[in-house]
C-alpha cells in the first residue's frame, strides 16, 4: 500500500511536502511571492490594485510621516516647490494688482463712490476698488491635448470671434514647446501668461490637458483660480477621456459644459446714472434755509463782538444795550476825547442803519483822557513830552519859562480831584530861546546879503550851524557876525563858493578876469554892464568871448563902444618882442630903441660869434624895411663866446671836453703835450678881465701815446706782410708783447722795426716758423730748393706758379718732381712751357732747320720736283741733328706743319694742310730720316707764312714747315 | 476627428509649397523662420468620416543636429518630404523619421518624392524607388507646381491614421 502509494502518488507528496515547506518557510515563501509580484501586480485590474493598496499605502504614508516628516518631504520636494512658488507668485501678483488700482483710486470720485460701497457691504476699500477697476471678459477657452497639442474643446463667448481653433489650439502648444526649447526652461507648467495689449492668455496646465482662457480686459489675479479649478474638475471627471485621447474628441462631450463657466466670467463696467435730480432737488431746498440761519446766527455774533469792544474803550461807559427784531440799542456816556462809536461799527461788519445808539459827553477824569486835554490846551513845544507814570501825568524836557508858567497854573488846577501833573523835570531854556532868536535874525541879514545864499541852518546843544553859497565878492559872513550878540565862538559855518550873476557882481569879476586897460572903463547902466574906449583886438574878443558866456543867464555886457586900437598896438608889441628878444640874446647889448612914426630905430653893441640881429627878425613879424639898426662890434667876454672862440682857435682833440662851470671854462680830458702848450697860452691870454680857462684837469699824454701810436704803425705793417700771421699783440707798461706764425721766407719782423720808432728794447716777440702757402712763398721756397738757372722764370699767374723759359732737361726733372710734390699740397707748378735748354753747338743746326719751308702748287699735296734739292737738303740736316743731339744727351724731336692759303673750302683746307705734312714726312723718311722723330700736324690758315688779302691764294702760304725741339 | 501630422524633410527640398495650395492655414511662413514650426490644416472627407491632418510644418534643415524632435511629441503619422533632384535629402527624411520614431514610437508615414516637374534634374533611380516601395512604404511622386498626387498622399496618410 505504502509501496503503491509511493508509485502512484509518490512523486506528488514529495512536490506537496516541497510546497508546504514553502509555505511554512515565511523566507522562502517571500523569496517565491517576490518573484512573481511585480507581473502578478501588473496583470491585476488598475482599479482593483488600486483599491486594496490604498489603505495599505495611506497607512504606510501616514506611519513614515510620523516617524520621519523629512523623508516624505525629500521626496515630495520637486513636486511642491515649482507648486508652492507658482502659489506664492500668483498672491504677490494679486497684492500689488491690488494695491495699484487702491493708490489709483484713491482720490477720485469714483474712490469715494467705492468708499461708500464698502462702508456700507462691509468689504474691504481695496476688494470694491478692484471689483469695480477690473474690467474683463473671457473671450475664448481651449482645453488642449497636452501630448499632442490637438484641440480638446473650445468654446467662445458672444460675440467672439476668433480664427481656427484647431490650428490656434496647435500653434499655441507649438510656442510653449519653442519657449521652453528655446529657454531651457524645464518647468513642466509651461508658459502661463501671453498678453498682447488688451488681449489676455492665461494658461492653466493639468496633467493631460491645457486650459486656455483668452481674456480681453483686465482681470483679476482670482481668475486664474477659477480656471484652474475648471480644469481640475474636467480632469476629475474625465481623466480616462482625457488620456487615452487620440483626436477624437466625441468622448469629451460634457467637457464644453466646463468651459461655457470660464467664458460667462466677466466683470462689466456699470452704466448706472448717479440721481443727480433727486440731489439737486433736495440742495435747492437746503441751501436758502441753511443761508439764512447762518446769516442770522452770524449778524448777532457781530453785534455782541461790538458791544465788546465798545466796553472794552476808555472813556466810554455802555450803560444798556438791546437786540429787537434784527435791530440793535446801545445806550452810554462817552468822553469827547473817546473814539467814536460810529467810527467804531465800521469794520464789525455790523449794518450802521440797523444801530440805534444814545451816547451823553462827560469828562473822564482818566489820566489818558487828562493827557489830551492838556495836549490839546497847553501846546507844549516839541522839546517837552507829557505822559502817564503811574496814573501821574509827567512833562519832561525843556521848555521856555513862559511855557513853564503856563503849565504850572493847569497844575494847580487839576490838583482838585484830578490827576497829579508833574512839571519839576521841565527845564527852563529861556536863555537859548534868545540866543536862537539872535542867530534867526543874523540869518535873516545873511539871506537878505547879495551873493549870499542860505541853504540850511540849525541850533543844536547852543550851537549854530550854517551851511550855503557865497560870491567871493560878497560880504564876508563872518565879518556880519559883529554886533548880532551872537556868540561867534558858537556859530560853524560851510559855505561853497558860487558866481553870483548880480550885476555888480559881474562887474567885479570881469574887472578881476579881463584886466581892462586903462583906456576902457565898465560901468553898470540899467542892469547892463556896459564897456567903453579903446583896446586892442585881442582884448576885445576876450571881452566878447566873456560876453557871450555872459549871455547864458547873467546880465548883458555891451561892448560894442570900445574902440579897436590893434594894429599900432600889434606892430609896437612885435617891436618889443623883438627888442627883447635881442636883449636875451649873449653878444648882443642892446643900448637905445625908439618906435616913432610907425618906424623903429635900434642900437647896440654886437659880438661877431653872436645871432645876427637882422636874422632873428624873422619870425618877429617886425617889418625889416622899418627898422634902422645900428651896431658895433665888440668881443663878448660871456664864457659862452669865449668857449666858443677858443674852440674856433685851439682845435682841441677828440679826447678833450671843454665846458662851462661856474661861469669858468674848463678842459678835461687827455691831450699831447703840444696842446697843452697852446691852450696855456689860451688861458694867460684870458687871464686879462675874461672868464677863467681852466686846463689843470688836461692830462699830459703824449709820450705813451706816441709810443703807443708808433706801436700800432708796427703792427699794422706786420699784419700786411706776407707770410707773417700777428695771433696776439699787447702794449703793457710800456712794453711791447707780440706773437704769432712767420714764413722763414717772409721779411724779419725785427728788421721791420727799424724806421718805425718803436724802440726795439721794449719789444718782446715770440715767432714760430710755418710755412706759407701763399703763392709768393712758395714761389720763394722753389726758388730757393730748385736753383733755377737764368734761363727760367717763375711768375705767379693766377695763384698758380708757371715756369717759363729754357733749362736743361736734368732741371727740368726736378721741377717736374717738386711739381709732384705740390700738387699734394694743392698748389700746381706748371711746367708745360719750360722749354729745354738747347746745347749751343746744336742751335745753330736747330735755326738752320726751323728757317725751311717746303713749298707747293695750289691744290696739291705733292711738292713740285724743283722742291726736292731742298728736301734733300733738309733730311741731311735732321739726320746730322738728331745725331749730334743724341752726343749731348738729348732727343731731337722735328714736328713738321703742313699750311694752306685761302683758296678752297675751310676743311679741305685743313685737310690740305695736313696732307702736305703727311707727304714731306714721307719724303723725308724715304731719305733716311728716323721717322719715329717726326711729328706731323695740319695748321690750315691759322698759321700763315703772310696775311692773305685776296682770295686768289698765295703761293708763301702753301707749305710744310720743321720746329725742332729737344727732350 | 483630428490627428497631429508632421512634416518632415532636409532644407528647401519644398515642404511649405507642397501644402500651401492644399491647406488651410491662417499663419504666415514667418512662423516658420521665428518659432520654427508652422500649423496648417487638411481636411480629408472619408464617407464615413472627416479627418482634420493638423500639419505640423517644421522648419527645414539640413544639420539633423538642430532638429526640434520636442515638436514632434502626439504626432499620428509623418510626411517626409525628399527633393527628388537632390539625392542627399532621401537620407536626409530618413534620419529624420528615425530620430522621430526613437523618441516617440513608430508611427505611420507616407515618403512623397518631391520636384516631380523637374525631370531632367531628376536624381533619384526608379530601382531605388522600388526597393523602398518593397519594404511596404507609401511612396508619392510628387509637385508642388502641378499639384500631381499631393492630395492622394494626405489621403492615404489621413486613412492611415484613422484606422
Amino acid at each position: 500500500m505504502e509501496t503503491l502509494r509511493q508509485l502512484l502518488v509518490g512523486r506528488e507528496i514529495s512536490e506537496l511536502s516541497r510546497v508546504t515547506h514553502l509555505l511554512d518557510e515565511p523566507e522562502q515563501l517571500a523569496a517565491a511571492v517576490g518573484s512573481v509580484l511585480p507581473s502578478a501586480a501588473a496583470r491585476v485590474p488598475h482599479a482593483q490594485l488600486g483599491e486594496a493598496l490604498a489603505p495599505a499605502v495611506e497607512r504606510a504614508v501616514q506611519r513614515s510621516i510620523q516617524k520621519s516628516p523629512r523623508t516624505l518631504t525629500d521626496i515630495l520636494y520637486p513636486v511642491f516647490l515649482p507648486a508652492i512658488r507658482k502659489s506664492i507668485g500668483e498672491k504677490i501678483d494679486q497684492t500689488f494688482q491690488s494695491l495699484n488700482e487702491t493708490l489709483r483710486h484713491i482720490f477720485t470720485w469714483h474712490g469715494l463712490k467705492w468708499r461708500l460701497e464698502a462702508w456700507r457691504t462691509g468689504a474691504s476699500f481695496s476688494e470694491v476698488v478692484l471689483k469695480h477697476s477690473l474690467v474683463y471678459r473671457v473671450e475664448h477657452v481651449f482645453l488642449i491635448n497636452r501630448n499632442s497639442g490637438l484641440l480638446i474643446a473650445h468654446v467662445t463667448a458672444d460675440n467672439a470671434t476668433s480664427e481656427d481653433p484647431q490650428l490656434i489650439s496647435s500653434m499655441l502648444s507649438a510656442i510653449q514647446d519653442f519657449v521652453k526649447d528655446s529657454f531651457n526652461e524645464k518647468e513642466q507648467s509651461g508658459l502661463d501668461t501671453i498678453r498682447f495689449g488688451e488681449l489676455r492668455l492665461w494658461s492653466e496646465v493639468g496633467p493631460f490637458a491645457t486650459l486656455v482662457a483668452v481674456i480681453r480686459g483686465n482681470p483679476p489675479e482670482e481668475l486664474h483660480e477659477i480656471i484652474r479649478d475648471v480644469l481640475l474638475r474636467i480632469h476629475d471627471e474625465c481623466s480616462q477621456a482625457l488620456e487615452q485621447f487620440d483626436g477624437d474628441s466625441s468622448q469629451l462631450a460634457g467637457v464644453e459644459t466646463q468651459l461655457q463657466t470660464c467664458v460667462e466670467l466677466k466683470q462689466e463696467e456699470s452704466n448706472q446714472g448717479f440721481p443727480w435730480l433727486v440731489v439737486a432737488a433736495v440742495l435747492l431746498v437746503l441751501i436758502p434755509a441753511g443761508g439764512w440761519f447762518f446769516l442770522s446766527w452770524q449778524s448777532g455774533q457781530r453785534w455782541q463782538a461790538y458791544v465788546s469792544r465798545l466796553g472794552t474803550q476808555q472813556g466810554i461807559i455802555v450803560a444798556e444795550q438791546k437786540v429787537r427784531d434784527g435791530q440793535f440799542y446801545i445806550a452810554g456816556l462817552r468822553d469827547p476825547l473817546a473814539a467814536d462809536p460810529q467810527s467804531l461799527l465800521a469794520g464789525t461788519q455790523v449794518d450802521p442803519a440797523r444801530v440805534h445808539s444814545r451816547w451823553q459827553f462827560y469828562q473822564s477824569l482818566d489820566p489818558e483822557f487828562v493827557l489830551k486835554r492838556l495836549t490839546a490846551s497847553l501846546v507844549p513845544p516839541d522839546s517837552v513830552r507829557l505822559s502817564i507814570v503811574n496814573d501821574r501825568i509827567v512833562a519832561e524836557g525843556e521848555a521856555p519859562d513862559t511855557w513853564i508858567d503856563r503849565a504850572r497854573a493847569a497844575a494847580q488846577q487839576l490838583s482838585a480831584g484830578g490827576p497829579e501833573f508833574d512839571i519839576s523835570r521841565v527845564r527852563d531854556v529861556s536863555p537859548e530861546a534868545r540866543a536862537a532868536e539872535r542867530w534867526q535874525a543874523y540869518v535873516s541879514r545873511l539871506g537878505s546879503q547879495q551873493g549870499i545864499i542860505v541853504a540850511e541852518q540849525k541850533v543844536r546843544d547852543g550851537q549854530f550851524y550854517i551851511s550855503g553859497l557865497r560870491d567871493p565878492l560878497a560880504a564876508d559872513p563872518q565879518a556880519l557876525l559883529s554886533g548880532t550878540e551872537v556868540d561867534p565862538a558858537r556859530v560853524h559855518s560851510q559855505w561853497q563858493f558860487y558866481q553870483s550873476l548880480d550885476p555888480e557882481f559881474v562887474l567885479k569879476r570881469l574887472t578881476a578876469s579881463l584886466v581892462p586897460p586903462d583906456s576902457v572903463r565898465l560901468s553898470i547902466v540899467n542892469h547892463r554892464i556896459v564897456a567903453e574906449g579903446e583896446a586892442p583886438d585881442t582884448w576885445i574878443d576876450r571881452a566878447r568871448a566873456a560876453a557871450r558866456q555872459l549871455s547864458a543867464g547873467g546880465p548883458e555886457f555891451d561892448i560894442s563902444r570900445v574902440r579897436d586900437v590893434s594894429p599900432e598896438a600889434r606892430a609896437t608889441k612885435h617891436w618889443q618882442t623883438y627888442v627883447s628878444r635881442l636883449e636875451a640874446q649873449p653878444g648882443i647889448i642892446v643900448a637905445q630903441q625908439t618906435a616913432r612914426g610907425g618906424y623903429f630905430y635900434i642900437s647896440g653893441l654886437r659880438d661877431p660869434l653872436a645871432a645876427d640881429p637882422q636874422a632873428l627878425l624873422s619870425g618877429t613879424e617886425v617889418d625889416p624895411a622899418r627898422v634902422h639898426s645900428q651896431w658895433q662890434f665888440y668881443q663878448s667876454l660871456d664864457p659862452k663866446f669865449v668857449l666858443k672862440r677858443l674852440m674856433v682857435s685851439l682845435v682841441p682833440p677828440d679826447s678833450v671836453r671843454l665846458s662851462i662851470v661856474e661861469d669858468r671854462i674848463v678842459a678835461e680830458g687827455e691831450a699831447p703835450d703840444t696842446w697843452i702848450d697852446r691852450a696855456r697860452a689860451a688861458a694867460r691870454q684870458l687871464s686879462a678881465g675874461g672868464p677863467e680857462f681852466d686846463i689843470s684837469r688836461v692830462r699830459d699824454v703824449s709820450p705813451e701815446a706816441r709810443a703807443a701810436e708808433h706801436w700800432q704803425t708796427y703792427v699794422s705793417r706786420l699784419e700786411a706782410q706776407a707770410g707773417i700771421i700777428v695771433a696776439q699783440q699787447t702794449a703793457r707798461g710800456g712794453h711791447f708783447y707780440i706773437s704769432g706764425l712767420r714764413d722763414p721766407q717772409a721779411a724779419d719782423p725785427q728788421a721791420l722795426l727799424s724806421g718805425t720808432g718803436v724802440d726795439p728794447a721794449r719789444v718782446h716777440s715770440q715767432w714760430q716758423f710755418y710755412q706759407s702757402l701763399d703763392p709768393k712763398f712758395v714761389l720763394k721756397r722753389l726758388v730757393a730748393s730748385l736753383a733755377p738757372p737764368k734761363s727760367v722764370r717763375l711768375t705767379i699767374i693766377k695763384d698758380r706758379i708757371v715756369a717759363q723759359g729754357e733749362a736743361p732737361a736734368a732741371w727740368i726733372d726736378r721741377a717736374r718732381l717738386a711739381a709732384q710734390q705740390l700738387s699734394a699740397d694743392g698748389l700746381s707748378l706748371e711746367i708745360s712751357e719750360l722749354r729745354e735748354l738747347t746745347p749751343p753747338e746744336l742751335t745753330h743746326l736747330r735755326e738752320a732747320i726751323q728757317a725751311v719751308d717746303i713749298f707747293f702748287d695750289s691744290g696739291k699735296a705733292v711738292p713740285g720736283p724743283e722742291q726736292l734739292p731742298v728736301l734733300d737738303k733738309l733730311a741731311n740736316q735732321l739726320k746730322q741733328l738728331a745725331k749730334d743731339a743724341r752726343k749731348a744727351g738729348v732727343t731731337a724731336q722735328f714736328m713738321l706743319t703742313g699750311h694752306s692759303d685761302e683758296t678752297g673750302r675751310e676743311t679741305a683746307k685743313l685737310s690740305i694742310s695736313a696732307a702736305r705734312a703727311e707727304t714731306v714726312r714721307a719724303l723725308l723718311k724715304k731719305r733716311g730720316v728716323d721717322p719715329e722723330l717726326l711729328l706731323v700736324r695740319g695748321a690750315g690758315t691759322f698759321e700763315p707764312a703772310e696775311i692773305e688779302n685776296s682770295r686768289t691764294g698765295n703761293s708763301a702760304n702753301r707749305r710744310v714747315s720743321v720746329t725742332v725741339n729737344f727732350h | 476627428m483630428q490627428k497631429k501630422i508632421c512634416m518632415l524633410g532636409g532644407f528647401a527640398v519644398g515642404k511649405t509649397s507642397l501644402v500651401r495650395r492644399f491647406v488651410q492655414s491662417i499663419f504666415s511662413e514667418t512662423y516658420l523662420t521665428t518659432v520654427g514650426v508652422k500649423i496648417d490644416k487638411k481636411s480629408v472627407a472619408f464617407p464615413d468620416k472627416t479627418v482634420d491632418l493638423i500639419l505640423w510644418d517644421l522648419a527645414g534643415e539640413d544639420d539633423i543636429g538642430s532638429f526640434r524632435v520636442s515638436y514632434v511629441r502626439g504626432a499620428s503619422g509623418l510626411v517626409l518630404v525628399v527633393d527628388g533632384t537632390r539625392a542627399a535629402t532621401l537620407a536626409v527624411a530618413l534620419t529624420l523619421r528615425e530620430r522621430a520614431e526613437a523618441e516617440f514610437g513608430a508611427m505611420p508615414f507616407v515618403l512623397l518624392f518631391n520636384k516631380s516637374d523637374l525631370a531632367d534634374r531628376w536624381a533619384i533611380s526608379d530601382s531605388e524607388i522600388n526597393e523602398l516601395r518593397q519594404r511596404g512604404w507609401q511612396i508619392y511622386l510628387t509637385s508642388a507646381l502641378s499639384g500631381e498626387h499631393v492630395d492622394d498622399a494626405f489621403r492615404q496618410l489621413a486613412s492611415m491614421v484613422s484606422k
